[in-house]
């Protein structure tokens, strides 16, 4: 019989109950973003990589205010644990994504962990990093039927003009 | 008429009034009522899109002005028990809560010895005026700490004359320190989670710093609590206003 109906149902509550408590949390999602800034890519199991998503482009955004705001630099002195990273953050970082409006992390899904408790793991990367791109979008190549035909047709358009 | 040269004055026109237009005044000082705004959630947008046109409809007929935590208010209702089949009551408001057309608001008074507080919603059509007496903002955003004051904080008078504010671009902000009543309190007002700052305690040392182990420090720095209304309110206050002004 479930007694506890309050705990169990989330009713809306967005944040996953992650480590000891709710410090506890915060200072796992630190960590997490203080290694995101560092490396620019990091693998983590997937519900951490998760929380550490919404926080990461909030601190993006706040780097973007420009490091002469009091808000953003308390901010980045909280949330990046070492503190050469906010030299980082506020001037590589933030130029980096002035013209982006939006999305500045990526969050892809990894096969599991190879040790015993098998997690389900995910990797984050901040767009535009150093690295080789994780996935190579293909475009469809032009030997299928469909774009021999549509290729056909663009060319008779192109003779009948 | 002829002046000394001997020829006729040129006519003077007189010179021209100085109209300072009152809309202008009140855009400069805007208000958008804080149950407009809505919920930080996942509901459709069409939902608060509806209740804002049954809003505006309300105040259209009927004129909610503007008014804030800690404003003195005077409200008369509809009561069929009443012998003039109205109600008046005085009070001050201390928590405006709900969004949409089930906004409310609290006001409280103490009347012979008893204190009262009546909710009222605001687009409740038994409600027939709405008078602000005394419009100040308090150093909070709910005064529900006046129930363990001295009961002097929340007497007002209930024949108490409207006090006119000269248009001045802000509301003045009462900084009243109020005194409380010897604990036991309702709630535990000096815990740092409520966060008052119009409360003089004078508790002493030990009990203030006891009450600091509640305490949450990085609470402030959760980016995720945050809910930015910035952008939502200036369109809803662009909608609002132009709905109105029709």
């Amino acid at each position: 019989m479930r007694l506890t109906a309050a705990v169990t149902i989330s009713h809306g509550r967005v944040h996953r109950n992650l480590g000891l408590g709710p410090r506890s949390r915060l200072d796992l999602l630190r960590n997490l973003v203080t290694a995101l800034v560092r490396h620019e890519r990091i693998e983590a199991p997937w519900a951490r990589a998760d929380e550490m998503q919404g926080y990461a482009e909030r601190l993006i955004e706040y780097a973007k205010l420009g490091d002469r705001d009091e808000r953003a630099m308390r901010m980045a002195n909280f949330w990046l644990t070492e503190k050469d990273l906010i030299h980082k953050l506020f001037k590589v970082l933030a130029p980096r994504y002035q013209p982006h409006p939006g999305s500045y992390t990526r969050l892809l899904h990894i096969p599991n962990r190879n040790e015993i408790d098998r997690a389900k793991m995910a990797v984050i990367e901040l767009k535009g990093n150093p690295f080789p791109p994780l996935i190579h979008p293909r475009r469809d190549t032009e030997k299928t039927l469909l774009n021999q035909l549509l290729k056909g047709y663009r060319e008779d358009l192109q003779q009948a003009a | 008429r002829v002046s000394s040269d001997g020829k006729p004055t040129k006519f003077q026109p007189p010179p021209k009034p100085v109209i300072v237009s009152k809309q202008k005044q009140r855009d400069e000082r805007r208000f958008l009522s804080p149950e407009f705004i809505p919920p930080r959630g996942r509901t459709d947008p069409l939902k608060y899109y509806m209740e804002r046109k049954d809003m505006i409809q309300r105040r259209k007929v009927f004129n909610i002005p503007e008014f804030y935590v800690g404003s003195i208010l005077a409200v008369t209702t509809a009561d069929p028990y009443a012998n003039d089949k109205v109600n008046r009551f005085v009070g001050i408001c201390i928590q405006r809560g709900g969004k949409g057309l089930g906004a409310t608001f609290i006001l409280r008074n103490v009347i012979e010895d008893q204190g009262v507080e009546i909710c009222y919603e605001l687009y409740s059509p038994r409600i027939q005026a709405i008078e602000v007496l005394k419009l100040e903002k308090r150093l909070d955003d709910n005064l529900m700490y006046l129930r363990d004051a001295l009961p002097e904080y929340s007497t007002f008078d209930m024949n108490m004359k409207p006090v006119s504010l000269s248009d001045h671009e802000e509301v003045p902000v009462n900084k009243l320190q109020v005194r409380m009543k010897p604990k036991p309190w309702s709630k535990r007002w000096e815990r740092p989670k409520f966060n008052i700052k119009g409360i003089k305690f004078e508790l002493p040392e030990e009990k203030m710093k006891a009450a600091q182990k509640w305490s949450k420090p990085w609470l402030e720095f959760d980016m995720m609590r945050e809910y930015d209304t910035s952008k939502i309110e200036e369109k809803i206050w662009k909608e609002v206003s132009e709905a109105l002004r029709k």
